[in-house]
């Protein structure tokens, strides 16, 4: 096929275009920082060396907390699925009637459920408390 | 791109000093080493070698002289903090400005600088045919200013490829990519640009001219 008049001047147009464009970008003047910028610098840096270094966590103090949470996290898993799969597996059979060992094992998940709850809260608490000592 | 703060000179394509270089990287090497030991005054040399390259980085960010040296001394702290971290695999200015690169971009997403959208940037107005130095900086002007409004994926790669003086690699090894997505990414920004600023084939053509005219007169 023949190439049209645009065919031939449109490539050209372009790429003089992308040519002004990259002489424009690439010429650009230089800064020269301000007189102030150095010891600016400096006394921010000579600020931060004076300062204490960061409190380090308190492992030794954290760790029985942090085996006790993972201890009762573990058992509230174990309670969990204990007792909430016999509940669960028992509603079928009585839908609207739940019988009384059924409604106990299911007010126990609620509190198994309640107390897995607040070791997480706890767990993610400490976990930013431990953030803003730089640890994570 | 070589330590040290130039007078504004326009940076087309600078031979690479390579003893500078070489005297530059022993230099930064001996003042990390001793930053490291606990002299923090050995930090200076590391500022007073890179300030000029970080401050003009920054400036090609965002286009803001007094955030320009915000951000420099943002990425000199940080790079204070984490001296430790680099590992010598890279260059010590490879580091530097990667870190750097880092610190803008994430400084500039939390408090972003007042960009109009890249439809909005207000176009040359025919300095061809002006032909006066006023029209033509304002036209340069402008297109430096577009590139600010190019989405940041575009915006990055152009602001580095030309910090580097076109050098594609030392771009991508600062933004941690492969060199065919940042030519990608080039070649994208440079067709974005192009549509918003077609006068410039005129510019373009105008300085032709003026350079043969210039080159007939000489021979003459």
């Amino acid at each position: 096929m023949k190439p049209t008049k645009t065919d031939r001047t449109e490539p050209d147009r372009t790429e003089r275009i992308e040519m002004e464009i990259e002489r424009i970008l690439a010429t650009e003047d230089e800064l020269v920082p301000s007189s102030g910028f150095l010891t600016s610098v400096m006394e921010s840096v000579r600020q931060e060396a004076a300062l204490p270094p960061p409190i380090p966590f308190p492992w030794k103090w954290a760790a029985p907390g942090i085996l006790l949470a993972t201890g009762v996290f573990g058992w509230g898993c174990f309670e969990l699925v204990h007792l909430g799969l016999p509940a669960v597996s028992a509603i079928p059979d009585a839908p609207l009637h739940l019988s009384a060992t059924v409604e106990r094992s299911l007010e126990a998940t609620e509190w198994v459920a309640v107390a897995l709850g607040a070791s997480l809260l706890s767990w993610l608490l400490s976990r930013r408390l431990a953030g803003r000592s730089g640890l994570f | 791109m070589q330590p040290g703060g130039r007078a504004s000179s326009p940076t087309a394509r600078r031979v690479p000093d390579l003893t500078a270089n070489a005297k530059g990287a022993i230099e930064d090497l001996a003042d990390v080493e001793r930053v490291l030991a606990g002299d923090a005054q050995a930090f200076e040399g590391i500022v007073r070698r890179w300030q000029g390259p970080l401050v003009n980085m920054a400036w090609r960010y965002c286009r803001d002289r007094g955030r320009a040296e915000d951000l420099a001394q943002e990425a000199f702290l940080r790079a204070w903090r984490g001296l430790a971290n680099w590992r010598r695999e890279s260059s010590f200015s490879t580091w530097l400005f990667a870190l750097a690169a880092n610190v803008f971009r994430s400084e500039l997403k939390r408090f972003p600088t007042v960009n109009l959208p890249l439809d909005a940037a207000p176009e040359p107005s025919r300095p061809a045919v002006q032909h006066n130095a006023l029209a033509e900086q304002l036209s340069h002007e402008a297109v430096r200013r577009a590139v600010l409004a190019l989405p940041l994926r575009y915006r990055e790669p152009v602001v580095l490829y030309y910090f580097y003086e076109m050098d594609v690699a030392a771009a991508a090894a600062t933004m941690r990519l492969p060199e065919g997505t940042v030519k990608a990414r080039l070649s994208r920004a440079r067709a974005l640009l192009r549509r918003r600023f077609p006068h410039l084939e005129a510019e373009y053509a105008a300085m032709e001219f003026t350079a043969l005219t210039i080159g007939k007169e000489a021979s003459n």
